[in-house]
C-alpha cells in the first residue's frame, strides 16, 4: 500500500501532470498526422525525459502512448487513412459514418471506446502483472531462451505476408545484436576495428532509423501526392459527448470482449495493436446480429476496434512488467527508458521498484482520463494538424530523430549510424521484409544470448531445454506459432491458386 | 523442373521484379552471414564456460543462412521465365519514380557528414531549408513556411536542448 501510495503522490504531483498534459496533447497532434506512428512520437519523446525522475518519464511517454492510439483515429475516422497500422479497422466504419455526416459522432465514440479500453486493460494489468510476476521470478535460464524463442517466431508469423521473410528479419536482429563486446566475457565481437562497433549497436539508435527514418523516406515515395494540399475535415463537427458516451456504454458486450481481446493480444509478444483492432473488429463481426451493418457506418465496428486496440497499451506493459520482455517497439522503448534510468527491468522491478510499477499503474489510468479531457475539450483545434503537408512533416520529423539519435549518447558517431540504418531499413521495407521482428531481434538478442550461455554454464545438458516444462511448453507453442503461419499460408495460396482457375 | 506442380509455383510476370529483387537480397545478406559465421568461428572458445563469444553468434548465422538458403531456392523456383529481362526495365522504372526518396537521403547523408564540421545550427537551417524548399509547391507561402521552420528547427531546438535540458548539440570545429 505504501509503494502504491508513493507511486501514485509522484505521477499526481503538479509537475508531472503538466509534463503528461502536453505528453498527450503531443500524442494525439503525432498520430493525427499520417505517416506520423505512435512509436516514432514515443521514440522522439525518450530524450526529452532523460532529464526527469524515471516514474515521471515513465508517465509522460505512457500519456504520449495513450494519447498516440487515440490520435491515429482521427485520419481514420476523417479521411480513411489510419494515422497508425493501429487503426486499420476504424477506418472500417468510422470512414463510412463520417462520409455520411456524422465525422463527430464517428471520433467521438472512437474516443470514448478508447477511453474505456484503456480502462479495462489497466485494470487486467494490476491484476495480471503481479502473480504473473511472482511466478516468472522461479524461472530459470531455459525458460527465458525458450520464451524469447516463442517470442520471436509469433512476431515473425503474425506480422508482414511472408512467415520466411518474418524469421529472416528476426534473425538479421539477433545477428545486429551480436555486434560489440558479449554480454558474459566482455569479448570485442564483429567491430572491424571501427570505434562506432566497438561499444555495440545502441538499438534505440537502430530503432529510429529502421521505424523512423524509413517510414519517413516511404511517405515521400509518391512525388505528386506531396504536391497535392488536401484538406481533411469538411463541414461542421458536433461531438454529441455524453450522448456518445451513453452509445458506447449500451455495448457492454462488445466493449468488454475487444478490450479483452485487446488486453491478450497486447500480453502476447510482438503482437499489439496493429493486430487487436482486426481481431477485435472480426470477433463484434461475427458475435453481431447485424454482421452485414459492419463495414457500412455501424458504431459497434468502430467500439470494438478502438476498444481493442488501446487495450493493447495496459496488456502490452503485462510482459514487460512481469517478465521484462517487451511485447512490442513501443514497450521496447518504455524498457530503455527505464533502463536508461539505471532501472534493470525484469521479473524482480515489480519486487524492488514496487512504487515505480504501481506509478505506472496510476499513470495509465490518469492518461487515459486526460486524453479523453483534452479530446472532448479540443478535439476541433487538433483537427488541424491532420493539414500538416508531408513537406513540413517529413523533413522536420528528420531532424528530430537526427537529435533524438545524437542526445542518447551525444556520439557523432551514433548519427553516421542512423543514416545507414534508415537505408538498410528503406531497403528491408522496399523489398517487403517486416520490420517489427528485427527490431524485437535486436532488444531480445542479449537476453536470449545470456540466458543460452547462462543455461549451458549451470548445466551442460541441452535435453533440459526439452525436459523442463516451461520451457518445452514455450518451445512447443514456438513450433505451433510457425506450423499455424505454413498452415493459413498455404490454406491463402489454395484459395488464390482456386479463384485463378475458376476465372 | 516439369510438370503441372512445378508450373504452379511460378509467379505472375508484374510481381517477378520484386521476386528478383528479393532474391539479390537473399543471396547478399548470405554472403554477409556467410563471412560472419567464419569470423564468429574464428573467436576461441573460453575455459569458464560450454559456449564461447562465438557460439551465439554462430547459431544466429547458421538458422539465418538456412533460412535464407531456402528462401532462395524457393524464390528461383518461382520465377518465370524471362524474369531478369524484366527486373532490368523494372528496376530504372523502380528508381525513376522513387526519386523523391533518393534526394531524401541525398540530403541526409551530407547533412549528417557536415554536421559535426560546422555544426548542428547551420547544417540542419541549410537541410530544412533546402529539403522543404525541393519538396514543397513552388509557391511564396510555402517557401516563407519553409524558412521559418528551418530557423525555428535549427537555432530554435538548439537553443531548447542547451538551455532547457542542457544537451549540447554539436557545436562545429
Amino acid at each position: 500500500m505504501d509503494a502504491f501510495l508513493s507511486g501514485a503522490a509522484q505521477v499526481l504531483a503538479p509537475a508531472t501532470l503538466l509534463y503528461m498534459l502536453l505528453g498527450s496533447i503531443a500524442g494525439i497532434i503525432a498520430a493525427a498526422i499520417p505517416g506520423f506512428t505512435v512509436t516514432m512520437a514515443i521514440v522522439l519523446t525518450l530524450p526529452l525525459t532523460f532529464s526527469m525522475e524515471p516514474l515521471q518519464g515513465i508517465a509522460v511517454m505512457l500519456s504520449v502512448y495513450v494519447g498516440g492510439y487515440t490520435g491515429g483515429l482521427i485520419s481514420a475516422a476523417l479521411l480513411g487513412i489510419p494515422g497508425t497500422p493501429s487503426s486499420v479497422a476504424t477506418t472500417f466504419d468510422a470512414f463510412p459514418m463520417a462520409r455520411n455526416g456524422e465525422p463527430g459522432r464517428a471520433l467521438s465514440i472512437g474516443v470514448w471506446a478508447s477511453f474505456f479500453g484503456t480502462l479495462i486493460s489497466t485494470a487486467v494489468l494490476i491484476v495480471a502483472a503481479p502473480p504473473l510476476a511472482i511466478f516468472a521470478v522461479r524461472l530459470g535460464p531455459w525458460e527465458y531462451f525458450s520464451l524469447i524463442v516463442f517470442a520471436l517466431t509469433i512476431v515473425a508469423s503474425l506480422v508482414g505476408s511472408s512467415l520466411q521473410r518474418g524469421l529472416i528479419a528476426a534473425m538479421i536482429g539477433l545477428a545486429i545484436s551480436t555486434i560489440g563486446t558479449d554480454p558474459i566475457l566482455g569479448r570485442p565481437r564483429f567491430d572491424f576495428g571501427l570505434e562506432v562497433l566497438a561499444a555495440g549497436l545502441p538499438f534505440l539508435v537502430v530503432l529510429i532509423g529502421i521505424f523512423a527514418i524509413s517510414q519517413l523516406a516511404s511517405e515521400v515515395e509518391d512525388a505528386d501526392a506531396i504536391k497535392r494540399g488536401e484538406k481533411l475535415v469538411q463541414g461542421e463537427i458536433s461531438f454529441r459527448t455524453w450522448a456518445v458516451m451513453r452509445e458506447v456504454l449500451m455495448r457492454p458486450v462488445n466493449l468488454v470482449r475487444s478490450s479483452l481481446v485487446g488486453v491478450a493480444i497486447g500480453a502476447l509478444p510482438g503482437a499489439g495493436g496493429s493486430i487487436a483492432n482486426l481481431v477485435a473488429y472480426d470477433q463484434a463481426r461475427r458475435a453481431s446480429k447485424t454482421p452485414e451493418a459492419f463495414g457500412k457506418g455501424t458504431p459497434d465496428g468502430v467500439v470494438a476496434s478502438e476498444a481493442g486496440n488501446s487495450a493493447t497499451a495496459g496488456g502490452g506493459l503485462i510482459p514487460l512488467i512481469a517478465l521484462g520482455i517487451p511485447g512490442s517497439a513501443v514497450d521496447a522503448i518504455l524498457m530503455a527508458s527505464l533502463m536508461v534510468h539505471g532501472i534493470s527491468v525484469g521479473p524482480r522491478l515489480i519486487m524492488d521498484n514496487a512504487d515505480l510499477v504501481y506509478g505506472m499503474f496510476v499513470a495509465m489510468t490518469v492518461a487515459s482520463l486526460m486524453m479523453l479531457v483534452v479530446c472532448v475539450l479540443s478535439m476541433k483545434s487538433f483537427l488541424r494538424v491532420a493539414e500538416v503537408p508531408k513537406w513540413v512533416v517529413v523533413p522536420v520529423v528528420l531532424v528530430c530523430c537526427v537529435v533524438g539519435s545524437f542526445a542518447l549518447n551525444n556520439r557523432v558517431t551514433d548519427l553516421y549510424l542512423l543514416g545507414f540504418v534508415g537505408l538498410f531499413g528503406y531497403a528491408l521495407r522496399a523489398l517487403d521484409y517486416p520490420l517489427a521482428p528485427l527490431v524485437l531481434g535486436v532488444i531480445l538478442g542479449p537476453i536470449a544470448e545470456t540466458n543460452l550461455r547462462r543455461a549451458l554454464m549451470t548445466d551442460g545438458d541441452w535435453s533440459l531445454f526439452l525436459t523442463r516444462p516451461v520451457s518445452l511448453v514455450f518451445l512447443l507453442a514456438a513450433a505451433a506459432s510457425v506450423a499455424w503461419a505454413v498452415r493459413s499460408h498455404l490454406t491463402a495460396r489454395r484459395a488464390r491458386d482456386s479463384a485463378k482457375e475458376s476465372a | 523442373m516439369s510438370g503441372p506442380a512445378a508450373t504452379d509455383v511460378r509467379l505472375a510476370p508484374q510481381d517477378a521484379p520484386g521476386e528478383v529483387a528479393r532474391l539479390i537480397s537473399y543471396v547478399a545478406l548470405l554472403a554477409v552471414s556467410a563471412g560472419l559465421f567464419a569470423e564468429a568461428w574464428a573467436i576461441p572458445v573460453s575455459r569458464f564456460e560450454t559456449l564461447g563469444a562465438g557460439a551465439f553468434p554462430m547459431l544466429v548465422h547458421g538458422v539465418l543462412m538456412l533460412l535464407l538458403a531456402g528462401a532462395a531456392i524457393g524464390s528461383l523456383r518461382r520465377l518465370p521465365a524471362g524474369a531478369w529481362t524484366a527486373f532490368a526495365a523494372a528496376a530504372g522504372h523502380w528508381v525513376r519514380t522513387r526519386r523523391l526518396v533518393i534526394v531524401v537521403f541525398a540530403c541526409l547523408a551530407l547533412y549528417l557528414a557536415t554536421m559535426p564540421v560546422v555544426g548542428y545550427p547551420l547544417a540542419t537551417l541549410a537541410f530544412l531549408a533546402v529539403l522543404q524548399v525541393t519538396l514543397a509547391p513552388k509557391t511564396r507561402t510555402a517557401i516563407a513556411i519553409s524558412l521559418v521552420l528551418a530557423l525555428l528547427f535549427s537555432f530554435g531546438l538548439n537553443w531548447l536542448f542547451a538551455e532547457v535540458f542542457n544537451v549540447f548539440l554539436p557545436r562545429g570545429r
